[in-house]
């Protein structure tokens, strides 16, 4: 017998009562009177994250270039070095046509799209859609593209989008809710931004 | 409505003015309360401890003494947990799981029996009391008392505010209730636990006598004579000023 | 439970009382802010005991939709067969070095010690575990577990094996004064990380939740450790144990917005990784293991153990862990759960844990998924006895107990008698052989008991 099927017998052998299936329906989780108020509240704060609301008479591009500005220059020649495979953003590298992965480890901002926002805990839903997605975690700084009508109240209505969506994991089987810049307390409890991943993030609604 | 008073062990032997005031307070409401001499202990020293076996006939006396009651009332919310929480497993499934839920259980003597705060708040429901206490209080919520019989809100849930104690002392003449910074943390006595694991026990006790202290109250007071005899001790030993008195001594106070 | 030493020092024990303390607190306020909080509490309990009770379906579904999506499922019955496994697949992709995740259950089978004999290199790359990994500590916590290590230290330990230590301390563009800002030490910990992404072989990870419906392997960290360790390296090994899946989507929501607020305090971690499948030229494993779940679950007092999520909400509440610390255990998971877990795992290795308890209850009010584990604590020791365990002077003194109580004639004599103990010399008392006077001054017994106040009708 393979592991596989011992465990699954001892399993079947050893459960005794079973339970079923709570009503998930039944529950009544916390909305807002303004998700995408408490969103931006959110992400400004508890996320540690910024937040621009990008005018329609401005360009992504534009937006992303004054972004890129204000970063602390680059090693090189004080350029910042930009990663992303939006139309329309200028950018040094692109994660569809990088040769490897740790090559978007010297970007110095990522420009990528998220498509759910989540009022309760600022996440931001970012399917995919690149052939690298280290461009999400690698790069020092990430600008996060979000339509504003993308703003749901709670993580059970961002799942329930998610799983009634064709759209994800079809080409790329990743996908991953970030909350503003990556952070630690594991030194004395002390809270320091940029951990492994992401320094800062500029959320840019749309 | 006959009540049967059952003063525990250590209440009996260390606190008797405890089990006194209980009993004057709950004449002085007029109840027909009789006190079955042959009662010792709940068992809950001997359970907690890993013996629950040497439980069994405790409970089994128990039961029988006090089967013929209304109400067995107990100044004390361990006993009284336990009694309700735990006798039922002990008298009808020894060794299945679930303490803490009332089985298919020949024990309806557990089902009645309950800690006097909770006697006095949620049957008798006392709204006026002639006692007198002009002094500041420090409440302590012990831990079974609040998580086992439910005489205040647990401050680790969601759930409205409450406190039974307060609501009782409240009554007092005179009186001023504080309750400690981090309201409900364990005082550390935990029956053998207090002689087990002496360096935890001893620093948890200390640590809640400072926070009672803190508040500037001149006592402690609360529904478990076991947690007061804990921090009375860990107090004495290190010299610190601060009196100890039941909640029933409070409520009964001139009578 | 070995606590009496780490007692000993007053501001340690302090501080870290304090520290996780303040962790119950942000989980307190977490809670408060949810009016569904209670509700939600019941439902996860709710899930996990369906999931558990319908695990072998689960598994077969879960992997059936893992594989589907170009996943490679093992099985492991134990700790030795998931080491075997997950070296085998290192070595067949000529594997030098891995970056990995935070994982209880690599700890739990002892797997870095296994692949680092075999000659390969196993870097933590959580913070707190990196930390611990290089000064050769065990961790203290499951979610925090390098809290009790001292800054100093820490600087110390980076500057000693961090060879270009000097070169990333001077790229540091903030002028700091305390050399061992946490800020700084961070960020060189960030430049030395991110070197070990770029030259490993391949990523593990943990799982924090498998979704049967889909074959998602859900993985929450703050520091984003995890999506570092496994969009670089093209290999990405995942390690679950079975008892982490949950049925779907719907179910995953009310986790998800469990994890960091028992657990942290936070509304979120800041990544919350689904993990369908290997990426474009890569390839993804996940190696579901036993290890003695499947026996878990017929064990009628402790099968809703295997509801835990591993959040540590119980430890930072428990006021006994949070003045011992975690070395005060002899599992490696401390704590409520640890104490259930370790028994679980091992009675005669790990019952002197199981009276590291006062049953103050704290810990079931705060458990996400309403395990009882306070019971779970009282049933256990009930069991020491009979597995030759129990604590002698316990023993004798529940006997002696026993003895007075069931003979109410000469319990009632007794009380007589006990006010003669407070003429008994106070150096008598405070003898080795009366614990109680490590902490305490004796009690001081009346002269009469409530017994023979109400013999006497004085009543």
């Amino acid at each position: 017998m393979s592991a596989k099927e011992e465990i699954l017998k001892r399993l079947r052998q050893n459960t005794r009562e079973t339970y079923d299936m709570p009503d998930l329906d039944s529950l009544k989780p916390i909305t807002y009177v303004d998700p995408v108020a408490e969103f931006i509240q959110k992400t400004t704060t508890t996320a540690g994250a910024k937040l621009i609301e990008k005018k329609t008479d401005e360009s992504l591009n534009d937006v992303v270039q004054t972004v890129a500005k204000g970063l602390p220059p680059s090693g090189k020649d004080g350029k910042c070095i930009i990663a992303s495979n939006l139309s329309g953003i200028e950018a040094q590298l692109n994660p569809d046509t990088v040769s490897e992965a740790r090559e978007l480890m010297a970007a110095d901002l990522g420009v990528i799209e998220g498509r759910i926002g989540v009022a309760e805990n600022a996440c931001i839903w970012i399917p995919q859609q690149m052939k690298e997605k280290s461009i999400c975690f690698a790069a020092q700084q990430l600008v996060i593209v979000l339509r504003r009508d993308a703003i749901v109240n709670n993580m059970h209505e961002a799942y329930a989008r998610i799983a009634a969506s064709g759209d994800y994991f079809q080409q790329y089987k990743f996908g991953t809710f970030i909350s503003g810049p990556s952070k630690t307390a594991d030194i004395e409890g002390a809270l320091v931004y940029g951990a492994q991943a992401a320094r800062g993030v500029t959320v840019v609604l749309v | 409505m006959k009540i049967g008073l059952f003063v525990p062990c250590y209440v009996d032997a260390l606190y008797p003015e405890v089990g006194v005031s209980t009993l004057r307070l709950l004449r002085s409401l007029g109840l027909d309360v009789d006190y079955p001499e042959r009662q010792t202990c709940c068992g809950q020293p001997m359970g907690n401890a890993g013996f629950e076996k040497l439980a069994v006939p405790l409970a089994k006396k128990f039961d029988e003494l006090f089967s013929g009651y209304d109400y067995v009332v107990a100044p004390s919310a361990s006993c009284a947990a336990y009694v309700r929480c735990f006798h039922p497993n002990l008298l009808g499934n020894p060794g299945a799981h679930g303490a803490r839920q009332a089985h298919d259980s020949h024990c309806p003597t557990s089902e009645k029996t309950m800690d006097l705060v909770e006697f006095l708040h949620d049957v008798i429901k006392v709204k006026s009391l002639p006692a007198r206490f002009p002094h500041k209080v420090s409440v302590h919520n012990s831990c079974h008392g609040v998580r086992e019989l439910g005489l205040s809100s647990p401050s680790e849930r969601n759930i409205p505010k409450f406190n039974k104690i307060i609501d009782l002392l409240k009554l007092v003449d005179g009186i001023e209730i504080v309750e400690p910074e981090r309201p409900d943390e364990c005082c550390g006595f935990g029956g053998m636990f207090a002689v087990e694991e002496q360096a935890v026990s001893a620093r948890m006790g200390l640590e809640k006598v400072r926070r009672h202290i803190a508040t500037g109250a001149e006592y402690i007071t609360g529904p478990d004579s076991s947690c007061l005899m804990h921090m009375q001790g860990v107090a004495q030993k290190q010299g610190l000023d601060i009196q100890f008195i039941h909640v029933a001594q409070i409520l009964s106070a001139g009578l | 439970m070995a606590a009496e030493a780490y007692l000993q020092n007053d501001a340690v024990v302090t501080r870290h009382d304090q520290t996780f303390f303040g962790v119950r607190q942000k989980r307190d306020r977490m809670a408060q802010a949810l009016p569904e909080w209670e509700d939600l509490r019941e439902a996860a309990s709710q899930i996990k005991k369906h999931t558990e009770t319908h695990l072998a379906d689960y598994l077969e579904k879960f992997e059936q939709n893992a594989t589907k999506n170009g996943v490679h499922v093992h099985w492991a019955n134990d700790a030795e067969e998931y080491n075997r496994i997950v070296f085998d697949i290192l070595s067949s992709h000529q594997v030098k070095k891995v970056v990995k995740s935070k994982s209880m259950l690599t700890e739990e089978c002892h797997l870095n010690t296994h692949l680092e004999a075999k000659g390969i290199e196993v870097v933590e790359t959580d913070l707190g575990e990196r930390i611990l990994q290089m000064m050769k500590l065990a961790p203290s916590h499951i979610v925090m577990p390098a809290l009790h290590v001292h800054r100093e230290d820490i600087g110390d330990c980076f500057r000693k094996q961090i060879s270009n230590f000097n070169e990333i301390a001077a790229s540091y563009p903030t002028p700091h004064d305390d050399p061992n800002d946490p800020t700084f030490l961070t960020y060189v910990a960030r430049m030395h990380l991110r070197q070990q992404f770029a030259e490993a072989d391949a990523g593990m990870t943990g799982a924090n939740f498998g979704i049967a419906e889909t074959g998602d392997v859900v993985v929450c960290t703050n520091e984003g450790n995890a999506d570092m360790s496994t969009s670089i390296p093209k290999l990405h090994i995942v390690s679950m144990g079975i008892e982490k899946l949950i049925p779907n989507y719907k179910a995953m929501g009310v986790f998800q917005r469990f994890v960091a607020r028992s657990g942290t305090g936070q509304e979120t971690t800041v990544y919350t990784s689904h993990f369908r499948g290997p990426r474009p030229g890569g390839e993804m494993h996940i190696v579901l293991v036993d290890n003695g779940r499947s026996e878990i679950i017929g064990n009628a007092e402790h099968w809703q153990t295997l509801k835990c999520m591993r959040c540590g909400a119980c430890m930072n509440t428990c006021p006994v862990y949070r003045r011992s610390a975690g070395y005060s255990y002899t599992y490696f998971i401390p704590g409520p759960i640890g104490v259930n877990l370790g028994m679980l795992r091992d009675p005669h290795k790990y019952y002197d844990n199981v009276s590291g308890c006062s049953l103050c209850c704290s810990c079931d009010n705060v458990c996400p998924v309403k395990v009882d584990l306070s019971t779970q604590v009282y049933r256990w020791r009930q069991e020491l006895d009979s597995l030759g365990h129990a604590d002698p002077m316990k023993k004798m003194m529940s006997n002696g107990m026993s003895f007075l109580f069931n003979h109410p004639a000469l319990y009632t004599s007794a009380l007589r008698l006990s006010p003669m103990v407070n003429w008994v010399p106070s150096p008598l008392i405070n003898l080795k052989l009366n614990p109680w006077a490590y902490g305490h001054e004796m009690m001081k017994f009346p002269k009469k008991s409530f017994h023979q106040l109400w013999k006497e009708k004085k009543l």
